[in-house]
């Protein structure tokens, strides 16, 4: 400790080796140069600007909550990813599975919990994002297109926590669904029971969606395909073209 | 070689040579995003065919219910039935309706999105839990969002005089009358 | 650049010349940093709080009562009291997502980027605010007031599932005079603009006018139904062989 001004200690040694250097590419002298490169060199932050105007850091012009619903996006892939190791999609096992988690798996109660009420928060959060944009006009040229992803993201937002509704196999997802597929039965043309129908029971969109005719063990098993990993992929897909997109189309929006 | 034509238009007879190269250019080009695209429409269509099994594990679609001594006729009630039997309800999602004249099995389905309705003995009448359709006892919707009644499984008599149910054939209103529909008795 | 949008009102603020935007770093992280901690936080002590609500086993032979969808497709559900499912169930959803796509494109009132402004865009606010107003009415609505077998109930009513209600007897609108009523509701929609000359007719042109008036007609038209149902017990307004509205 004494020696602390003569040698150089193990914090300042390492940060001086050749490992530290290959990952942190910048010093940390507080100049401009390694502000920008703090941004620039690290691929989580670069999707930050340099800089940015004063008031997109206020909280009360983005209230944060495309950023709230990105991080609830996160805490879904993270709790869903350790529930997915304690379920099986099949009707005799999914039930059981669940008593299981909220009973005997350590901490089963609680990851199950934060899945369900951070869903929630997703889409509550995803929904206000929506209105602040509207109100800001922040979707008025150049940035149309990305509001049409924003709209493309809100809807899926939707699938993916409808999808994971039916994971449970409980009453109360059982009957949703059954309801939400009837109306896909109801479709008008592709329907079998909608205006127009040129379907049949076993060719419409209900058939797709259940893989079958009734809400059973092709239908448990679509839904879960779909939640744990089709819908999310598409999700990624679009969250990288909506971020992007806001960089290139001119940044955060400001007042003319 | 056929699609010579319609470069060549204007064309000095010098570049004639340019211009068998320029069509055979594009006939390949053609060729070749013709090929891209039918590959990838082609995937497409057989994915999409793919989500449509041809068979289904579903369960066996007939069972039966007794004989008709078991449900025996009486006094009806407004619109003719005697009893509802919820005894295959737990399992089939089926009544057995025993009018006075009559005997046949609704399908337990509401017409307006599927959910499965309610008989409540008191008042005669069935409810649906979802959006509040309601029916008579003899399965006609009088109330809420169904549009029809509830469809009617197909019922025969077996030789040795039990009473069959096929959940595979399935009867709307317009087809009550099939004698199918029913059994007379 | 933006700045050379030309405006009527002659007087600006003085803004200051070209102040440098301040740096991200570190300030902007950190916030976020912030916020996902109070987030987590929040979801935390929620999921501690409260547990996530598991019902009995699926039992196709017996349907909950009342079966509910979850929260944000209620107000598709509640809908569904008005409508059949064909409309209520894809092709209003369907409007919804198209229209919506729609807005920067029929929008063309460059005013208000950036900033909280109703009074340059009035007729924007609050006609997306109405629409937005419509969906949180319909799922707080159908969540807390629609008891066993759907009915209403006030939130200081039990949810008897016994509970007598009074029939009412639904009637259709004739087909002539339903027909001829929804032309008119449109056609009110498309020409009343342009009788009273308002802003919102001068600054489209003939494609967007159109589009906007469409989706207008046919939002207001949920409401609409729904009062027509409540107050005038009408079931459909326009009946045809193939579809009912």
């Amino acid at each position: 400790m004494s020696e602390k001004s003569e040698k150089k200690s193990f914090k300042q040694k390492m940060m001086s080796g050749q490992i530290w250097k290959s990952i942190w590419r910048h010093d940390f002298e507080d100049t401009g140069v390694n502000r920008g490169k703090v941004l620039r060199s690290n691929v989580f932050l670069h999707l930050h600007p340099i800089r940015v105007p004063k008031h997109a850091m206020k909280i009360r012009f983005t209230w944060c909550m495309g950023g709230i619903t990105f991080f609830a996006f996160l805490v879904e892939c993270i709790t869903g990813i350790l529930l997915m190791f304690y379920y099986h999609p099949t009707v005799d096992m999914a039930y059981l599975d669940m008593k299981y988690l909220m009973f005997d798996v350590p901490f089963g109660q609680i990851l199950r919990n934060m899945h369900r009420w951070g869903a929630h928060l997703m889409v509550f959060s995803v929904m206000l994002h929506m209105l602040r944009v509207f109100l800001t006009a922040s979707y008025k040229p150049p940035r149309e297109f990305n509001w049409v992803v924003g709209v493309l993201l809100l809807t899926l937002t939707l699938l993916m926590s409808f999808t994971g509704y039916l994971l449970p196999w409980d009453q109360l997802a059982f009957w949703a669904i059954t309801v939400g597929t009837n109306m896909g039965a109801a479709t008008p043309f592709l329907g079998v029971e909608g205006p127009f129908s040129i379907a049949t029971k076993f060719n419409d969109v209900r058939f797709v969606l259940l893989g079958g005719t009734t809400v059973g063990a092709n239908a448990l098993l679509r839904f879960y395909v779909l939640h744990v990993i089709a819908v999310p992929v598409v999700v990624c897909v679009f969250m990288a073209i909506h971020f992007w997109r806001i960089r290139k189309d001119g940044g955060i929006s400001r007042p003319l | 070689m056929s699609e010579e034509k319609g470069v060549d238009a204007g064309c000095p007879a010098s570049c004639q040579c340019g211009n068998i190269s320029e069509s055979r250019r594009t006939l390949l080009r053609r060729l070749g995003w013709g090929a891209f695209f039918t590959t990838i429409g082609v995937s497409v269509a057989g994915g999409l065919r793919f989500l449509f099994p041809r068979v289904l594990f579903e369960p066996p679609t007939t069972f039966k219910i007794g004989t008709l001594d078991d449900y025996p006729t009486g006094e009806g009630d407004e619109y003719g039935v005697v009893s509802i039997s919820e005894k295959f309800m737990e399992n089939q999602r089926v009544w057995i309706v025993r009018e006075t004249d009559k005997v046949y099995a609704i399908f337990g389905k509401c017409t307006h999105l599927g959910c499965t309705p309610k008989w409540f003995p008191e008042d005669r009448q069935f409810k649906c839990p979802c959006h509040g359709s309601k029916y008579y006892s003899n399965g006609v919707n009088f109330a809420g969002p169904a549009p029809r009644p509830m469809d009617r499984y197909g019922i025969t008599v077996l030789e040795d005089g039990r009473i069959k149910v096929d959940k595979g054939v399935l009867y709307t209103v317009n087809d009550f009358d099939n004698p199918d529909c029913f059994l007379k008795a | 650049m933006a700045e050379e949008i030309t405006e009527k009102k002659p007087v600006k603020k003085t803004v200051p010349k070209k102040e440098k935007n301040p740096y991200v770093w570190p300030d902007l992280p950190f916030m976020e940093l912030m916020c996902m901690i109070v987030v987590m936080l929040v979801l935390i002590l929620w999921s501690l709080g409260m547990d996530a609500p598991l019902g009995e086993i699926a039992t196709p032979s017996r349907t909950e009562n009342p079966a509910k969808a979850p929260w944000y497709f209620i107000g598709l559900q509640e809908i569904l009291v008005y409508f059949d499912p064909w409309y209520a169930g894809v092709v209003v959803p369907s409007i919804i997502i198209v229209g919506l796509m729609a807005i920067p494109y029929l929008d063309n009132n460059p005013k208000g980027v950036g900033e909280y402004n109703f009074s340059a865009r009035k007729f924007a606010w609050i006609n997306f605010l109405v629409g937005y107003a419509m969906w949180m009415v319909a799922i707080v609505v159908g969540q807390f007031m629609r008891g066993p077998s759907w009915f209403f109930f006030w939130p200081w009513e039990p949810w008897d599932p016994n509970i007598h209600h009074a029939e009412v007897l639904l009637k259709n609108i004739p087909f002539a005079t339903g027909l001829i009523s929804l032309v008119v509701y449109f056609a009110l929609f498309y020409l009343l603009p342009i009788i009273f000359r308002t802003k919102i007719y001068k600054q489209l042109d003939f494609t967007r006018y159109f589009v906007l008036m469409t989706l207008m007609a046919l939002m207001y038209a949920v409401p609409i139904k729904m009062v027509m149902r409540q107050v005038f017990h009408i079931r459909y307004v326009l009946v045809t062989p193939w579809f009912n509205i």
